[in-house]
């Protein structure tokens, strides 16, 4: 099920929040609102961290993430860097990348198995998201912008792309990524989808302006109405003992 | 079509901030073209030409002389046979006075339109190349010439021949590739299952070989030429650019490659292309049809400029203006500039009242009024028009013709294009320059011509960098570079000479203090004050010598031999040749003076340039025996030499100070010691004695004292020191023991953590600790905090 919430009166909470499957990071806000939501839908599956990278609450724009791995840029601290370690599950690793395109969330979208990067990316880069993210990287547009962290949002299940978006774009990109694509708004309307929403596998949050048509396509094309961990426990359960018995 | 000419559009807007004005001469970036003349080319003809003048008037002052020896033989006069038989002498100068009435105007006529040109040539832009003198090289002639090239009217029969019956655009650069549009991707589709990549173009046999494609160079490349509206390259074409060049040109920025010469001259409103018969034009229209279709079909163009208040308007049919208006409203602040709209719209609140800016709020709305009514009024001939060509820089203007209600003209019209140069001020003349120089095309015989010429224009930079050594162009609005020049030679010399007297000095008295050897350098330098170069002074030399030979200066010699005798003893501190010489001038001195007055005049003498006198000698080198013979011998200690120097002040050797002091001591009235410098009133070596045997009493006795000072100040800090090792309970207890003992009479009671006496005081207290200010109870509380609960 997809949420709709605000960060301090902004829409825009893909820019104050980075979510994955293993882990959620958000941003240090004025009021405890917008993490007590992402604690109260998470908080029992994932760690979910408050965080800054380079003082900025922006994190979403900056760092880029998925199960296997987190990439902030070369401005974070030292301090934030280790209490984000900290914070996160083991397996995910931590690395910072010295890049000059230093907003990794807008020019890298990635769900757990494939990144689509900024065309002008560093090869080294490129390379450290291959390893850390463990992820298949293509450099590509998304309706001829570069930056595709912003326009494309990703997770493993499918992912929503900048609306104006070719339909043939739209089928290479979805061959490519081997997941269902669908060229949409956010927030009423917003074609900056990267910072409008944010989803992992099995949840999705939006901004407060989006509307419940944009709710409904962004769930399904996220399958978010099959798949909450509650579900997939329940269902696996029950074939489990189906099968058991 | 339609992306080419976006991509014009958006270079025109990049290149219209370096205004460039084609047409105009000056602005073309050649000012650092070399000069033909270098200055020193210039200075040898001035140098001949005054050489002339020279001549001339010497010759005109020794004309008689000349004359007659030219006369004499018969070089510039001719024999006649008169009459009456006589020979005659015909003067060729009369013939010329003769005819003077016609060469001198000619000479005069000449020589001022040398001058003239001279002028022109000087301050012309480039010498040598703007105009081009006679003496420049072919290369600029051939510059200026190629600057003129053919060009022709495109509505003239003769354009229409040139273009027959199709052309070409070419490029400036890579001839071999062609320009051509690129279709929309959205024409393009596949069908296998969109395993492609479409911008690209290639379609892939399954999804692996898709993955494999969208990491390579080529994809990235041709993603970038997406971005920029080109058309993808072909993986072939790819693989021989990256052969070429280096990888660089794909990753990173393009902005490097943005500068090309097509581009360059694509900012100028130019495009190029190329006729059957293999000419090559540059005309400022685009395709072939288009091109019949607005200059040979349909001859009427239409040209509109507005800015800054100015309108201009005309009508032209062929090269002929059939209808044209202009008209001036004053709109445009002029203190500030901008436009007093936009002025009002920054400032939302308050908008300026005074009476200026209400005046151009009404003028804007007149001059939108005024265009309405002049393009209204000009509307069947303005439909007639095949082009529509219009200037209306920023938001303001260009509301003015597309904005409002019902717009006066349509944005998506196709014959609508804007001036894609800078314009000047909007005038009727610039009107007609517009129009002139859009309908004129440029031919070029070959494309290598057209790209030379482009490349003359673009790169100036390159070779005024090639040019800069030989370039003597002087830049005054650079500061020049200073140039090490030699040292004159007067300057050298001297000072060679001044190192050669030093040496000399020293030589001579070696024991000389520092401070004394400069002085004595700046004394012998003033005979060198009038600057003379080496060679003068090796003139002078030999006659000095010769007036040596007179009897003075033999005298003077003798003279100089005995000071030089003097002078050696007394640097040797010889008492005895001292005695001897004194002796000696006292014999050869007459009956009738006194010895005393002898002895003063040989005592006194002044022995060197520098007015040291026996006793300065004798003080300088430090021979206290010498020194006292000589005050005993009626020295004088208070003659001063030329540094205002006494014998005492000269030295600083305490021996001859102290002996000089004793002498003063002595004999006390026998001179004025203020005016020798010698302190009188000074103390004798026992006085001194005596005086620091009592001031190092006094020191022991202080230093006696400030030890014991340190002593007592070390058993309170050793109480303070054990005070504090003790625990708060002890403290306490030490406290209360004191107290006790208080009342028999002596308390003591200490800041529990500085241990400063605060007896008599009141403490500040808390849980019975006690301190002496509120600072020490903060720290006490910090170091032990109360835990409540």
């Amino acid at each position: 099920m997809a949420l709709r919430i605000q960060f301090e009166n902004n829409n825009e909470i893909g820019v104050f929040a980075k979510l994955t499957t293993a882990y959620c990071l958000v941003g240090i806000g004025g009021s405890q609102n917008f993490y007590s939501v992402f604690e109260g839908e998470l908080g029992e599956t994932i760690p979910v961290v408050h965080a800054s990278l380079a003082g900025c609450r922006i994190i979403g724009r900056m760092c880029v993430g998925n199960r296997h791995g987190l990439l902030v840029p070369n401005s974070t601290f030292d301090t934030e860097l280790q209490h984000i370690r900290n914070a996160l599950p083991d397996t995910v690793k931590v690395q910072r990348v010295e890049e000059r395109l230093s907003a990794l969330g807008n020019v890298i979208a990635c769900n757990d198995y494939v990144a689509l990067v900024h065309p002008d990316l560093d090869r080294e880069t490129e390379e450290i998201i291959a390893d850390t993210l463990k992820v298949e990287v293509f450099r590509q547009t998304i309706a001829s912008n570069v930056l595709v962290g912003s326009y494309c949002v990703l997770s493993n299940q499918g992912g929503l792309v900048h609306p104006n978006t070719s339909i043939v774009d739209l089928e290479e990109l979805s061959s490519l990524l081997q997941v269902p694509l669908v060229a949409g708004t956010v927030n009423r309307g917003s074609e900056v989808v990267g910072a409008g929403l944010v989803v992992n596998d099995w949840s999705a949050f939006a901004g407060m302006d989006t509307t419940s048509t944009e709710l409904t396509v962004i769930e399904s094309i996220f399958r978010l109405n099959e798949a909450t961990p509650s579900n997939i426990t329940s269902d696996m359960r029950a074939s489990l003992i189906e099968s058991m018995s | 079509m339609a992306m080419s000419e976006m991509l014009r559009q958006r270079l025109n807007e990049k290149y219209a901030r370096d205004s460039y004005y084609p047409s105009t001469p000056r602005t073309h970036n050649l000012t650092e073209e070399g000069p033909v003349l270098s200055e020193r080319k210039l200075a040898v003809y001035g140098l001949i030409l005054s050489l002339l003048v020279v001549a001339v008037k010497v010759f005109s002052i020794y004309r008689d002389d000349i004359e007659r020896t030219v006369f004499e033989q018969k070089l510039i006069s001719y024999e006649t046979l008169s009459e009456d038989g006589r020979i005659m002498y015909q003067y060729t100068w009369k013939t010329a006075v003769k005819y003077s009435h016609f060469w001198l105007p000619l000479l005069c006529g000449i020589l001022s339109s040398y001058f003239t040109w001279i002028m022109v040539y000087l301050d012309s832009n480039v010498p040598g190349v703007q105009p081009p003198s006679p003496f420049s090289p072919k290369k600029y002639k051939e510059q200026s010439v190629t600057n003129k090239m053919e060009s022709t009217n495109v509505f003239s029969e003769n354009f229409q021949k040139l273009i027959g019956n199709s052309v070409r655009s070419v490029l400036l650069e890579n001839s071999s590739e062609k320009d051509e549009p690129s279709p929309a991707t959205n024409d393009w589709s596949s069908e296998n299952e969109n395993l492609s990549c479409s911008y690209c173009r290639v379609k892939f046999p399954d999804a692996q070989n898709q993955r494999e494609h969208y990491k390579l160079d080529w994809h990235r490349y041709n993603l970038k030429q997406s971005l920029l509206s080109k058309p993808p390259v072909t993986e072939d074409e790819f693989g021989e650019k990256t052969g070429k060049d280096d990888l660089s040109s794909i990753s990173g920025s393009d902005s490097e490659k943005e500068d090309t010469l097509d581009t360059y001259a694509t900012a100028q409103g130019k495009i190029f292309l190329q006729n059957d018969s293999g000419q090559e034009e540059i005309s400022d229209k685009d395709i072939f049809a288009r091109l019949t279709q607005c200059c040979i079909t349909n001859k009427q163009w239409t040209v509109l400029m507005l800015g800054g208040g100015h309108f201009a308007g005309a009508v032209f049919k062929g090269n002929e203006p059939i209808l044209h208006k202009t008209f001036h409203c004053y709109t445009v602040r002029a203190g500030q500039g901008g436009s007093q709209s936009s002025r009002d719209s920054k400032s939302a609140g308050s908008q300026p009242k005074s009476a200026g800016a209400s005046l151009r709020r009404y003028n804007e709305q007149a001059l939108v009024q005024h265009v309405k009514t002049v393009v209204d009024a000009w509307k069947p001939e303005m439909d007639k028009s095949a082009l529509i060509i219009y200037r209306a820089s920023g938001p303001y203007n260009r509301s003015v013709l597309f904005g409002g209600a019902s717009p006066l003209l349509d944005r998506s019209d196709k014959r609508l294009r804007t001036i894609p140069f800078s314009t000047r001020r909007a005038t009727f003349t610039e009107v007609k320059r517009v129009e002139s120089v859009l309908a004129t095309a440029d031919v070029y015989k070959s494309l290598k011509e057209a790209t030379q010429h482009f490349c003359k224009q673009k790169s100036p930079d390159a070779e005024a960098k090639r040019n800069k050594i030989r370039s003597s162009c002087i830049n005054r609005a650079k500061s020049r570079e200073t140039v090490e020049r030699p040292l004159p030679g007067a300057l050298s010399s001297a000072s060679s000479v001044e190192s050669g007297l030093e040496g000399d000095n020293t030589h001579q008295e070696p024991s000389f203090t520092f401070t004394n050897e400069e002085l004595d350098m700046d004394a012998s330098l003033r005979e060198f004050e009038d600057s003379l170069t080496p060679e003068q002074r090796s003139k002078r030399a030999p006659r000095k010598k010769q007036q040596r030979k007179s009897k003075t200066k033999k005298l003077k010699e003798k003279e100089d031999a005995r000071k030089r005798d003097l002078i050696d003893a007394l640097c040797k501190g010889d008492l005895d040749k001292l005695k001897k010489l004194l002796e000696n001038h006292l014999k050869t001195f007459e009956e009738g003076e006194t010895e005393r007055n002898a002895k003063q005049c040989f005592v006194n003498e002044v022995l060197e340039e520098n007015g040291n006198t026996l006793l300065h000698v004798a003080a300088l080198n430090e021979h206290e025996e010498v020194l006292e013979f000589l005050l005993d011998n009626e020295a004088d200690p208070c003659v001063k030499n030329k540094n205002q120097q006494t014998a005492y002040s000269c030295t600083q050797s305490k021996g001859i100070r102290e002996a000089l002091k004793q002498f003063a001591r002595d004999n006390p009235d026998k001179y004025n010691y203020n005016k020798a410098q010698i302190p009188t009133n000074a103390l004798t070596t026992e006085e001194t004695a005596e005086k620091k045997k009592a001031q190092r009493k006094v020191k022991r006795e202080k230093e006696k004292e400030k030890k014991k000072e340190n002593w007592v100040k070390k058993q309170e800090e050793d109480e303070k020191s054990r005070f504090l090792q003790l625990s708060d309970r002890e403290k306490r207890a030490l406290a209360a023991e004191r107290r006790i003992l208080s009342q028999s009479g002596t308390v003591m009671a200490r800041c529990f953590l500085c241990a400063t006496d605060i007896s008599g005081k009141v403490p500040f207290e808390y849980l019975g600790n006690r301190f002496c200010t509120i600072d020490c109870l903060k720290a006490h509380r910090m170091q032990n905090p109360i835990v409540l609960s």
